[in-house]
């Protein structure tokens, strides 16, 4: 799972890219001040940091400049801050990207992939809405509803399955999954897979034994039907 | 040496207390019955302490039985003959008891030292005679030895890279390879370096010697060494025949990848001949006979061709599967696995293969988890339900159960069964039911079948349905799964 740094101290911003990283699927930290940023950084570096420029203690640029001399990390400015000449020098200073408040959140979205992918981690745009034979699932929502009739879902089974919703037609592995979802050190504990697995089947699949919707692909890994 | 601070304490006691009953019984008793009570003194001492001991004690009983008793008292002379003579006789006899005391002593500490060391052989050759493997032999034996003469004892093999453990001291393993090399016992009590503190002796099996030992070690007297000789010899005996075993055992492993390469030998020439004669000659008369062939005729030969080559495709794959898992060690990787998955893929896959929907799956929630090769796994299942819809018109139904603690998959039929003769031979190479004479197998199947179910720890066997038809179940072990945190 990738992990993403928001640094902002306006509360509602904060918490808007924040949650929508999160549905995306990313781990999200986030920080108020540049001290506690670096405080962040310092016990892990995240995937990609999301940075605003008017912070408490100092300027985000101070961070950038010592982000850039320590870590590889893309870097997406976020700030209200319009003047050219601004966005020129921190870009040339070594920002990946400059998004404008307000902003919309697709757009930085999509930025932030595209930062990822120039660092050469490629990913692709979550699904976070599922609708397929019955079946609807909406993660930002958090709700799954079978047939109109809405289905309870545990924590852990919420996000197993939402998991393979994100990346609904394609086979995620059983690595990938248990790194995902409990943790990189969860990777050997495939009992833990098969038995959550076995229950999500219980409680969508009208015949577990021959699934519609969670297919298995033995030896690798799952995947959900995406038609 | 606490034990001989110890006696000298008993001389003082045996020496105090005789006197001081002397003492008290002096006038109502006569000189003879004091002189019992010394003597009893000296046998306490001789009992207690070293010959020294007692040999003083009996010196100064008779010395304080003169002064204290015999009359003129306080003073060593002595005024009768009588006297004179129970004194001497005194010395002589407790001189004597105390001599024969110690003597006794001594033989005694002997024979359980004997004792001691004959328990720790017979201990040291039951453990042995257990294993089988050099390793564990090794740590038997080195915490045997270290127990017996410290935790410097080391036991060493020697093998073509080195020895084994490696030893980091440098004199120490000069001197074990030299023990090795020249099979010679070295240190205090042989012939060779005799003022060592340490024994290097050779573990020695019949012509070879497979290894070495050092032992530290305080006394040189020959029945410690003889000892010491005794424990290695059955140490290397031990290791003599944990060799022995390893080569057989991989002698008979040798002879099965014999026996798999005789019977692929046979299936090329016996289940391919057949579709290969049979492609060439559909080549030939296409060749020969271009012109006078119909087309209905030549689309006929060339679809016959199609098949025997899908047929030889088949079988490939299922003679190199066999012989894979039948050959290596360890094909499978083996992990967690839920039966309802397995199943689901096996019927998923399948799907085209049933058009009119004859399989049914009954596979209750709840059942525990198995450790498998899912891929294998599958593929005996998907041979199994494949025959099923082959040899059988009617349904086929694959079920999954606990029974007798085992997770028992059966797959079953409405076809014309097996008959007793053949419920074990079907599973043979190369054999295929009575009633299945029109229908192509492809020889192998269920041979890999009953592979995959054998590399599992599992058992496939098949049985006749009251009812007609035939069922074969898989039984597989199952293992505690480990415990899941609730969330």
């Amino acid at each position: 799972m990738l992990r993403a740094l928001v640094v902002d101290d306006d509360r509602e911003v904060r918490g808007l890219i924040a949650s929508v990283l999160t549905v995306e699927g990313f781990e999200v930290v986030t920080a108020v001040s540049v001290s506690e940023a670096r405080a962040l950084l310092a016990n892990a570096a995240p995937d990609v940091v999301i940075l605003d420029l008017g912070l408490p203690d100092a300027d985000g640029a101070v961070l950038l400049s010592e982000l850039r001399e320590r870590h590889r990390v893309p870097v997406v400015i976020v700030s209200a801050r319009q003047d050219e000449a601004g966005k020129i020098a921190l870009l040339d200073a070594g920002a990946d990207d400059y998004v404008v408040k307000p902003f919309s959140v697709p757009e930085l979205l999509a930025r932030v992939r595209v930062a990822l992918r120039h660092r050469g981690v490629s990913v692709a745009p979550a699904q976070t809405r599922y609708a397929v034979d019955g079946l609807e699932v909406d993660i930002e929502c958090h709700r799954v509803v079978l047939h109109g009739a809405a289905l309870h879902l545990t924590p852990t089974e919420f996000r197993l399955f939402a998991r393979l919703v994100r990346t609904a037609g394609r086979v995620v592995t059983h690595r990938q999954l248990l790194a995902d979802v409990w943790g990189p050190e969860f990777t050997e504990h495939t009992h833990y897979l098969r038995i959550y697995m076995g229950t999500l089947r219980g409680k969508i699949e009208s015949d577990p034994a021959e699934p519609r919707f969670l297919l298995t692909e033995p030896g690798v890994g799952y995947r959900l039907a995406d038609e | 040496m606490n034990a001989r601070r110890d006696g000298w304490w008993w001389v003082a006691g045996a020496l105090l207390g005789a006197s001081m009953l002397s003492w008290i019984a002096d006038q109502r008793v006569s000189l003879t019955l004091q002189a019992m009570i010394y003597l009893a003194g000296v046998v306490a001492v001789a009992y207690r302490g070293t010959r020294t001991q007692s040999a003083v004690t009996a010196v100064l009983s008779v010395l304080l039985l003169n002064f204290c008793f015999v009359t003129p008292r306080g003073t060593l002379r002595v005024d009768s003959i009588e006297h004179l003579v129970t004194l001497a006789t005194l010395l002589a006899v407790a001189l004597l008891i105390s001599n024969q005391a110690a003597n006794l002593r001594k033989e005694t500490l002997l024979a359980r030292l004997g004792e001691q060391r004959a328990l720790r052989l017979q201990g040291l050759a039951g453990e042995l005679s257990l294993l089988d493997d050099e390793a564990q032999i090794l740590n038997v034996a080195t915490s045997i030895l270290r127990e017996a003469y410290g935790p410097q004892a080391l036991i060493v093999l020697s093998r073509p890279e080195g020895l084994f453990p490696p030893v980091d001291d440098v004199s120490v393993a000069d001197a074990l390879k030299h023990c090795i090399a020249e099979s010679r016992a070295l240190g205090p009590g042989t012939a060779f370096w005799p003022d060592l503190p340490t024994w290097f002796l050779p573990l020695r099996a019949g012509a070879n010697t497979v290894g070495a030992a050092s032992l530290p070690t305080a006394q040189a007297d020959l029945a410690a060494l003889h000892h010491a000789e005794a424990l290695c010899a059955l140490l290397a005996g031990a290791i003599q025949r944990a060799r022995h075993a390893a080569r057989a055992a991989s002698a008979r492993s040798q002879a099965e990848v014999q026996g798999v390469r005789n019977a692929l030998l046979a299936s090329v020439s016996h289940d391919f001949r057949t579709p290969l004669a049979s492609i060439i000659g559909s080549v030939s008369s296409l060749i020969e006979q271009r012109d006078r062939l119909g087309e209905a005729d030549r689309d006929r030969l060339l679809v016959r061709i199609e098949q025997e080559a899908r047929h030889l495709v088949t079988m490939t794959e299922n003679t190199l599967q066999w012989a894979r898992l039948v050959g290596d060690s360890q094909p499978l990787r083996l992990d967690w696995q839920s039966i309802e998955e397995i199943i689901g893929s096996v019927r998923s896959r399948l799907r085209q293969r049933d058009p009119s929907r004859r399989l049914h799956a009954d596979v209750p929630g709840g059942l525990p988890l198995v450790q498998a090769d899912p891929v294998l796994l599958g593929q005996l299942l998907e041979n199994l339900v494949d025959n099923a819809l082959k040899y059988s018109d009617g349904p086929v139904d694959i079920q999954a159960r606990m029974q007798n603690g085992a997770l028992a998959v059966a797959v079953k039929d409405r076809g014309p069964g097996l008959g007793d003769d053949e419920l074990l031979s079907v599973f043979d190479t190369f054999t295929r039911g009575a009633h299945a004479q029109g229908v192509r197998g492809a020889g192998l199947g269920l041979a890999v079948c009953r592979a995959i179910a054998l590399a599992h720890g599992a058992t496939l066997v098949a049985r006749r349905r009251s009812g007609g038809g035939s069922s074969f179940v898989l039984s597989l072990p199952v293992a505690e799964t480990p415990l899941v945190e609730e969330a």
